[in-house]
């Protein structure tokens, strides 16, 4: 199974045209100019008001009337369900189980790269948005009234989210990655976590109420929502409309925690990129250091991941920090804390970047698994053949190693020129004179510069 | 003595992030020069504006 890149997709070049580190010179180049570009073009703020035009009723009533809410509830409940019950009853081969690539491929990379074109594409599937409505229903039907819920505390905000979306992925690339098995984690982990985040998740329901626990804690909701907002297609009271994409991304960060969840995303990713690449010498010593210590080769080699990761959140933090503290010293800034929650937004399409980069070719190959063998053999028992294609592999061909490699750079260079334009747009509207808001967004631009560089370093690191 | 043993060359790929920090010095060092000259006009502006009051 070691052949199989499923802690990340990354894989080896060997004829590129220059060296890799041009490309983050090439990269830096192309976003400088942008910036000069947009000084020079975007005077005005253009993301800010809503631009929301409704489509025609026939096509809301047709995707967002009751029976499609319920045919897209129903399928979302399904597929967690046979996601659980193939992670308890399947194969331990990870490969081979549904559960693995189902939850930590189709659905934690398919959904973000969905979302990011269309719009919240997962509320509709989301199993336990579902679950939770359906038993809000049946509780009103009984009771003749609606359930009462505590209000959910402002203060509170996304943390919570922030904080299970870095457990999710320290669950795959922590306790997975550290726990013996080549491609990290095997599914039974998998679905007893499944199980226990979904009690964790219909109890908070109970409490919060479903749509407010999904705005601020459920993870998914909440990760998958914040790509969302690049998207062009959102729903308002019933109606599906079509909106100016990038535009809804500028009133995201209103909540308290969004900055974590934003950095998280990123920082994650970096970490699983670098965790055999970059980081690998350091983690290696960190663990030799905890081992003499005392402590148990697995506890070590986990400690010292969990270190790196929280190293990379704050790495991320600070360099984000550090821009807006840059913005603070132009003439007729804004405060920090309103600099600091209002550019937050800018750093939505330099996580997608990163998760492109990172996991593009690894969806490209596993979903051909996915909709192939793991579809006609879920359990992976070699004794099922449900659709006539268990005995399908994965094309490694399909994609040149170069072309991989074109794909993360434009990526990741794609996402950081539309953060610079995310941030140019709210500098013109923090700052009345363009000419100050031009100067505050250097500092922007070498915060686009410093992640476009350390991505492509964690790349070429990890490919080489 | 060969210019081989001298060299460290097998060791070059470890430095290779320093290739990937220099754009990032380079705008931040330009956008420190650049604040600074700012500074330093603002100033020379309102030193010149007290002058003529």
């Amino acid at each position: 199974m070691s052949w199989l890149p499923f802690a990340h997709a990354l894989v080896a070049r060997r004829d590129l045209p220059i060296p890799a580190w041009l490309f983050a010179w090439g990269a830096s180049v192309v976003l400088i100019v942008s910036f000069f570009a947009l000084s020079a073009a975007w005077r005005t703020p253009r993301l800010e008001r809503s631009s929301w035009r409704p489509l025609g009723p026939r096509l809301s009533r047709a995707l967002l009337g009751p029976p499609t809410q319920v045919l897209c509830g129903a399928a979302g409940v399904s597929l967690l369900g046979v996601a659980i019950y193939a992670g308890l009853r399947g194969t331990e081969a990870p490969d081979r189980n549904f559960a693995l690539t189902f939850l930590f491929v189709t659905c934690w990379l398919g959904f973000p790269f969905l979302s990011a074109l269309l719009g919240d594409v997962f509320r509709p599937f989301n199993p336990w948005r579902a679950l939770g409505r359906a038993a809000g229903a049946g509780f009103a039907a009984i009771a003749g009234q609606p359930a009462l819920h505590l209000r959910y505390p402002r203060r509170l905000g996304r943390w919570p989210a922030a904080i299970g979306l870095l457990a999710v992925v320290w669950l795959e690339v922590v306790y997975g990655g550290s726990g013996g098995v080549a491609v990290g984690l095997s599914p039974e982990p998998v679905a007893v976590a499944a199980l226990l985040y979904s009690g964790y998740t219909l109890a908070m329901m109970a409490l919060f109420g479903v749509e407010a626990w999904c705005e601020n804690g459920e993870v998914f909701s909440v990760y998958f929502g914040m790509f969302s907002r690049l998207g062009w297609l959102e729903a308002r009271d019933g109606r599906l409309g079509r909106r100016r994409p990038l535009a809804a991304s500028t009133r995201w960060a209103t909540v308290p925690g969004s900055i974590a969840v934003v950095v998280a995303s990123i920082s994650s990713t970096s970490f699983d990129g670098g965790q055999e690449g970059a980081f690998k010498g350091a983690i290696e010593s960190a663990t030799g250091w905890l081992e003499g210590l005392g402590f148990g080769a697995l506890t070590a080699t986990r400690l010292a991941d969990t270190a790196f990761m929280v190293l990379c959140f704050a790495g991320i933090a600070l360099v984000y920090l550090l821009g807006v503290r840059g913005m603070r010293t132009v003439r007729r800034a804004p405060s920090f804390a309103k600099l600091r929650d209002g550019f937050a937004h800018t750093l939505i399409p330099i996580a997608l970047g990163y998760l492109v980069a990172h996991y593009f070719s690894l969806f490209v190959f596993q979903e051909q698994a996915q909709f192939t063998y793991l579809l006609s053999d879920p359990l992976g028992t070699a004794h099922t053949d449900l659709f006539g294609t268990a005995s399908s592999g994965i094309d490694f061909k399909l994609l040149s190693e170069n072309a991989i490699w074109y794909v993360q750079v434009g990526a990741l260079v794609v996402g950081h020129v539309l953060g610079l334009t995310l941030a140019h747009d709210r500098a013109l509207a923090y700052w009345p004179d363009y000419r100050e808001a031009t100067r505050s967004q250097y500092w922007m631009l070498a915060v686009m510069v410093a992640f476009t560089c350390f991505g492509l370093y964690l790349l070429s690191a990890g490919n080489g | 003595m060969p210019c081989a043993s001298l060299l460290p060359l097998a060791h070059l790929g470890h430095w290779l992030w320093v290739f990937y920090v220099l754009p990032v010095l380079i705008v931040v060092l330009g956008i420190l020069w650049s604040t600074i000259a700012a500074r330093r006009r603002e100033r020379g502006e309102a030193g010149e504006s007290d002058d003529g009051g």
